[in-house]
């Protein structure tokens, strides 16, 4: 008995070392997974993309059946919507083709705004809540690295945060702490843009908070787009992140914040697509993740 | 051949926790409740009181394995699961032989297991800075729905998996 209970102090010492050890290495600063992670990821993602397919099936589905209701008053809606679309799609397209000429004039082809895009599809979430994360079906194979902004038709929904060789786990905005930063901005005519830093997201009122560095334009309203504004080096510009929901001052009264409304649902995300910005730029992606603040 | 059966099921359980948010209604994930599955953990606690002898540590074993995957895929921060899984269910393992094995002291025991694992994770979470929220808030929003959540799945899967386990066991009991 003297002997079995050391024996199980024991044991329970080196595994309380072991675990300071385990979540100290994770919590480093590293700066990928890995090579064991690596495989232990590309091999349940795979099992999961099976998974996933049939499962997707029943949720669509049902999700179906729900839209099907008020189909009718959609429709109709849409198509004003789509009376209106066609004239302003001239429209965009005279103006590209004009920027380009200009472009070529200026012979500066890269853009602020270039990307390029890798679909993929979420195949698994996260199940602990306070690790906002889920794992997409594409990883290194198909050129996806860390720090590469995620985005679907309706706005940003996170970044990369490491990949395998066929998966990645993203980071979605509802996880953001003050390590992750993205430059921001909300465009206005005679180039008296509003520019800010998104900080983190606060689980209290559910919303980002965007910090307006710039104090010049006072008059910031309801419902205005706050989009990515490619100056923090990761993220390309125009990628909308949310729409402001309420203004207030922060605690010493100095500066004002805005609290901004993603505007892409966290909760259902599907089909996503992943922004390779593509851009030569080594240095900057290294201190990227710890965008400064003033 | 007996002897895969259970991680098998340990790891499709694992596969199924990722998808598990998006079989859920959407009503009940929206809301502020944080239901978590422990499912791993729930079919652990089955697994060391119907599957491990008294001599044996397989559910332990299993435990700190499947707890290092649900890490690796899921959080990222490795070590958490892993060792308040195998904590809590070494604990539990001494607890059920106090009392003779039915739904209803299977329910208490992992009742205690999950409120010992769920707390410890919240714990070191915490200690870490990945979690600031009021203990009392986190009784009522996380606790308490995910120890509901999970005693449903419990009782939906204690029929079935009884029955497996104790044939396995007789099995490889018969093999030795």
């Amino acid at each position: 008995m003297q002997f079995l209970r050391k024996k199980m102090l024991f044991i329970i010492l080196i595994g309380i070392i072991l675990l300071v050890v385990l979540i100290g290495y994770s919590l480093s600063d590293r700066e990928n997974m890995s090579k064991p992670e690596k495989i232990i990821n590309d091999t349940v993602g795979w099992v999961q993309s099976v998974v996933h397919k049939p499962v997707n099936y029943v949720t669509g589905f049902l999700y179906n059946i729900k839209e099907m209701k008020n189909m009718y008053q959609e429709n109709q809606i849409l198509k004003e919507k789509l009376a209106e679309y066609k004239g302003l799609i001239y429209e965009v397209q005279e103006v590209k083709e004009e920027n380009e000429e200009l472009r070529k004039l200026l012979d500066k082809p890269d853009s602020i705004r270039d990307y390029r895009a890798i679909d993929a599809t979420v195949i698994a979430r996260s199940p602990e809540k306070w690790i906002e994360q889920v794992t997409i079906n594409r990883g290194e194979d198909a050129g996806v690295a860390s720090n590469m902004a995620v985005i679907t038709p309706e706005g940003m929904i996170g970044k990369v945060l490491s990949t395998s060789k066929h998966t990645a786990t993203v980071q979605l905005l509802t996880g953001f702490d003050q390590f992750n930063r993205i430059s921001a901005t909300i465009s206005r005519k005679d180039s008296k843009n509003i520019v800010g830093l998104i900080e983190e997201y606060d689980k209290e009122t559910d919303s980002l908070i965007f910090r307006i560095i710039e104090e010049s334009d006072k008059n910031l309203k309801k419902g205005e787009l706050v989009v990515s504004s490619g100056m923090g080096g990761v993220f390309p510009a125009g990628l909308p992140i949310g729409e402001v929901k309420e203004v207030v001052y922060d605690q010493y009264g100095l500066t004002r914040t805005a609290l901004v409304k993603p505007s892409a649902d966290m909760y259902e995300i599907n089909q996503v697509v992943v922004v390779d910005r593509g851009l030569p730029n080594p240095e900057k992606d290294d201190t990227s993740k710890k965008e400064d603040k003033e | 051949m007996t002897r895969i059966y259970i991680p098998l099921i340990l790891f499709s359980f694992l596969v199924l926790e990722g998808v598990a948010l998006e079989l859920l209604p959407h009503s009940l994930v929206n809301q502020k409740l944080d239901i978590v599955p422990h499912w791993i953990f729930m079919l652990l606690v089955l697994v060391a009181i119907f599957y491990d002898r008294e001599h044996t540590h397989i559910s332990i074993i299993y435990a700190a394995v499947f707890g290092l995957l649900i890490d690796v895929v899921y959080t990222g921060i490795l070590g958490v699961y892993m060792f308040t899984y195998a904590g809590a269910i070494f604990i539990v393992k001494g607890l059920s032989r106090i009392l003779q094995s039915n739904l209803l002291s299977i329910i208490l025991f992992s009742s205690i297991g999950l409120i010992i694992a769920d707390i410890s994770i919240q714990l070191i979470y915490f200690v870490i800075g990945l979690v600031h929220i009021e203990w009392k808030v986190y009784f009522m929003v996380r606790l308490l729905p995910t120890i509901l959540a999970n005693i449903i799945f419990l009782i939906i899967c204690y029929p079935f998996m009884v029955r497996g386990l104790t044939n396995w066991k007789n099995r490889i009991h018969e093999d030795l």
